[in-house]
């Protein structure tokens, strides 16, 4: 009998998905299918922790200059 | 406002009793306060000098006060006292006050006519925020140019911040406290809190007070108050610096005797002199003390002082003004002298106890150093902003030390070679390299009468010195800073500089100059006057402020944009670039670590596309383009790709000028390769456009050098010409973040950077880079092989100039280009390598070895 799994496609940059694919190597069974490398199939369920993690990881390419101690 | 000025009064006991409390309770106080302010009007015992204190340790001015320990750890307390110092006592939080904690400003009422006024200051760091669309906007920003700093100034809204430093060049050029309170409050939509106002006045009231005054090569501190001078010496810190040449020994017997006289005297003696004992005895008795016995007024005693000194030890002697001579005691000025090594350190204290030292000269009635026979030339003309600079620096017919930040390209050269002509003494100037060096002498030349032969230059290669008494030197602070052994001419002319006064220095891009190596040259050549000039007064170090006690305080801050709507400058376009990673560049990316990834961002070779789609539009558009690369290897493969000519730190003299002359002058060549040696100092008016493919990390600085390269395009005058400054920045990496805080100053400086995200119609571009996966892969390949060496950033202060360092360079970055060949296993046969050094060497080569004949006859068959 056919088995299915339920998903969720993910399109995204190459980038993005080389940082997707990333997590998944650390965290496991979050990607389902590497489509192409702008698509991707993940699990749902997984869906608001892979955009938690993203932004963690994207937030460190992000300059604030409030985070710099401000010398008076 | 009338009120206002009472409230300071009324707060005090509240806050000072605040003070002592935890912070719990310091809350539950504030809450009480809130609800029955009247209450603390009964108790109205506090001094001034608490409110100082208090204002010490408020935020904005603990930095200064080290000595007091709540300072930092108490900062958000402080915030509060001083806020309950601002809020009136009629003031009522309401429901949100709470959200905003200590910024709720709601208790400063808006002025009904507040529309036409154009700024409003922060009660609690001194901030000016400022309307730049207002129609009193250009006389607003002249007043606060001189009582604040510049902090950002884009489009609509200025920045500035009253620092204590801005406060005192304030009143260096005459303006009164009273002036300034009154025009901030003309200018502000909201009255001027009351902590702004003490603060304004607590910085300005003890300006002035003490100088610092040069006098045959040895350092006074002056003063025409006695009790000011008595109180600096009873200072922990200055104290024990009073320098006494040839009786050392002798007076610190001294010292210990006439404590312990004083504490007899104080014993014995009424009380009026009871406080000045007191004062004394903790670390130091002022000599005169003692002596005094039965004068107890402070003047009289001061004038005993002095008296006694002069017979005591002749250096120590008063200077007395000799038209006042007659007058009365306050007039005359005394001082004492401290050492040379130790100035630094008394200024910084001076600065701490809140009586900052003034540093002016008084070139016109200085006797005792020659004249120099220096004038502008008639043809010569200052631009408004350059006169503006100078006027800050000369206000009040004497010269003020300082420093003046221009833009690159906006004339900083001939500011100093005015300021030297005003004082018209013997000047020095210290330059970077020794490229510089000859450029000041030639600019000397240009636009002054002085003669060839009373310029003398002093570095590596030349040491010789002016004849007659007067002159001017320029030279370079490596040479004036050495340490090690010289050689014996160099000595010589080394002694002739320390050994005698010089009116003036310049101090040229006072931005690069590590701090220890300035200590030594400040230290090492007295002069009376100093000017530091720099186009980017930032350091990612946060050195910067010790040029405050070294040189001076900024003097004057051009604005780019205004600048640049003038003409003064080009005008410029700034982009960001984004070029997305390719999946697979990317995955090796986040495998490796960090100074590998450094070497696949900068290789991406959506970038190096990027690049090339760039270079070739521009090309084509007329323009003379520099491409700026930190990272040697990239620059290398880029150039080589490319086929354009490069210069990084180990090409030779000879190559370098070559490609630069052909670049100005070759139609044929409009690109260029350069690594970190062109930031600075190398001068290229023809350049219109920049591309930037990597970069110091986040270095603001060499972002607004390296902008500074195209500011001072030739052709920037023309109709409608605009300057281009790209950076490209490989996507998601860690390069966005660099990119982000590099561009942070040229943003304050009101420059808006443009995100490309795309570039239209790069994939059609014939020849196109790496548009194959294929090419890809094996560049891929390629750069993962490379050492970790490659992406290094080039060795070596990006101030170094292109003379005199090739050497040091070449051994530094030989070690990374003999790796290179490694991987190539035809290159370990030796016969590809020629092929490829032929290759590499292609175009840098064809530009240098032919002789004219050849570059006559064969390139014009060549063209045809």
């Amino acid at each position: 009998m056919a088995r299915a799994i339920k998903g969720s496609l993910v399109q995204c940059d190459p980038s993005i998905k080389a940082l997707i694919v990333n997590i998944d190597a650390e965290y496991k069974d979050i990607v389902i299918e590497e489509l192409d490398d702008t698509h991707l199939l993940v699990d749902p369920a997984k869906i608001p922790f892979i955009k938690r993690e993203l932004n963690i990881l994207l937030s460190k390419n992000m300059y604030n200059p409030d985070d710099e101690v401000q010398v008076s | 406002m009338e009120s206002e000025p009472i409230d300071v009064s009324e707060q005090q006991p509240e806050a000072s009793s605040g003070e002592k409390k935890e912070s719990p309770k310091e809350k539950e106080e504030d809450d009480k306060y809130f609800s029955s302010g009247g209450e603390s009007t009964d108790d109205t015992a506090a001094s001034d000098y608490e409110v100082l204190d208090r204002l010490h340790a408020s935020p904005r001015t603990s930095g200064r006060r080290s000595t007091k320990q709540e300072a930092r750890e108490k900062a958000e307390e402080a915030e509060k006292r001083a806020l309950a110092m601002d809020r009136p006592s009629d003031f009522v939080p309401d429901s949100v006050s709470r959200i905003f904690g200590a910024s709720d400003f709601s208790y400063l009422n808006l002025k009904p006519d507040n529309a036409s006024r154009p700024l409003w200051i922060n009660p609690l760091d001194g901030r000016i925020y400022l309307e730049s669309f207002s129609p009193l906007f250009e006389q607003a920003q002249d007043f606060l140019i001189t009582i604040a700093e510049p902090v950002s100034r884009p489009s609509f809204i200025h920045e500035y911040r009253i620092t204590t430093h801005s406060l005192y060049a304030a009143v260096s050029v005459g303006l009164e406290t009273d002036d300034i309170i009154s025009v901030l409050n003309r200018l502000s939509k909201v009255p001027v809190a009351p902590s702004v106002v003490e603060f304004i006045k607590q910085a300005t009231h003890s300006y002035g007070k003490v100088k610092l005054v040069l006098k045959h090569n040895r350092f006074f501190v002056e003063s025409s108050q006695a009790d000011i001078l008595r109180m600096l010496l009873h200072d922990e810190v200055i104290g024990k610096l009073r320098f006494r040449p040839g009786k050392n020994g002798n007076n610190n017997e001294n010292t210990k005797n006439s404590s312990s006289n004083n504490n007899n005297n104080s014993t014995k003696d009424s009380n009026d002199n009871l406080a000045i004992a007191e004062a004394a005895v903790p670390s130091y008795a002022f000599g005169k003390n003692t002596v005094d016995k039965n004068n107890n007024k402070k003047e009289e005693s001061a004038k005993d002082n002095e008296e006694e000194e002069d017979v005591e030890d002749i250096y120590e002697s008063v200077i007395g003004d000799e038209g006042d001579e007659a007058e009365d005691d306050i007039d005359k000025v005394h001082s004492f002298e401290i050492a040379t090594e130790s100035v630094e350190i008394v200024k910084k204290r001076c600065q701490e106890i809140d009586y900052p030292m003034l540093e002016e000269y008084d070139f016109r009635n200085d006797v005792r150093n020659a004249n120099l026979e220096i004038d502008l030339k008639p043809s010569t003309q200052i631009r408004p902003y350059q006169e503006k600079s100078l006027s800050k620096m000369f206000g009040n017919g004497r010269a003020r030390s300082g420093i003046i930040v221009l833009p690159c390209g906006a004339g900083k050269t001939l500011v100093g070679i005015t300021a030297a002509c005003t004082i018209r003494k013997s000047a020095i100037v210290l330059c970077t390299s020794s490229v510089s060096v000859m450029q000041w002498r030639q600019q000397f030349l240009q636009w002054c009468t002085i003669q060839p032969n009373q310029i003398a230059v002093f570095t590596s290669e030349n040491k010789e010195m002016f004849s007659g008494d007067s002159g001017l030197v320029i030279s370079t602070y490596s040479m004036v800073a050495n340490t090690r052994n010289r050689s014996h001419d160099s000595q010589k002319v080394m002694d002739f500089i320390t050994s005698r006064e010089w009116g003036f220095i310049i101090l040229d891009e006072v931005h690069v100059v590590p701090a220890a190596m300035f200590r030594r040259v400040v230290t090492t050549i007295a002069a009376h006057a100093k000017l530091g000039l720099t186009a980017t007064l930032v350091r990612e170090d946060e050195k910067i402020s010790d040029l405050n006690f070294l040189i001076g305080p900024k003097l004057y801050e051009a604005n780019w944009m205004e600048l640049s709507q003038k003409g003064h400058i080009a005008n410029v376009q700034c982009a960001e670039v984004w070029c997305p990673m390719p999946a697979e560049f990317y995955q090796e990316y986040l495998r490796e670590n960090a100074r590998k990834r450094m070497l696949l961002y900068i290789m991406n070779p959506t970038k190096f596309q990027a690049c090339q789609f760039l270079i070739h539009y521009h090309e084509n558009r007329g323009d003379k383009i520099i491409v700026f690369s930190d990272n040697v290897y990239a620059l290398e493969q880029y150039a080589l790709k490319l086929g354009k000519p490069f210069i990084y730190g180990s090409t030779p003299q000879q190559e370098r000028m070559n490609i630069l002359q052909n670049f100005q002058y070759n139609e044929q060549v409009n690109t260029i390769f350069l690594s970190k040696v062109g930031d600075t100092s190398i001068d290229l008016p023809e350049a219109t456009c920049l591309i930037q493919i990597s970069s110091h990390y986040g270095s603001r600085r060499q972002e607004a050098q390296r902008l500074g390269r195209i500011l001072r395009a030739k052709r920037r005058n023309d109709e409608g010409f605009n300057a281009f400054f790209y950076s490209l920045v490989s996507k998601d990496t860690q390069e966005m973040y660099y990119s982000t805080k590099r561009q942070a100053f040229l943003v304050d400086q009101g420059y808006a950077f443009k995100i490309i995200t795309h570039l239209n119609g790069m994939e059609n571009l014939p020849n196109l880079a790496y548009s194959t996966p294929k090419e890809r892969r094996e560049l891929l390949q390629e750069v993962l092989l490379k050492n970790e060496e490659a992406a290094g950033v080039e060795l070596g202060e990006d101030s170094e100039n292109l003379i005199g360092h090739g050497v040091s360079k070449r051994i530094k970055t030989s070690s990374s280009r003999a790796v290179k060949n490694q991987s190539s296993l035809s290159g370990l046969a030796g016969g590809e390598d020629m092929a490829y050094v032929e290759y590499s060497r292609n175009q840098n080569k064809e530009l240098a070895s032919h002789h004219p004949f050849f570059q006559k006859n064969y390139y014009r068959k060549k063209m045809r």
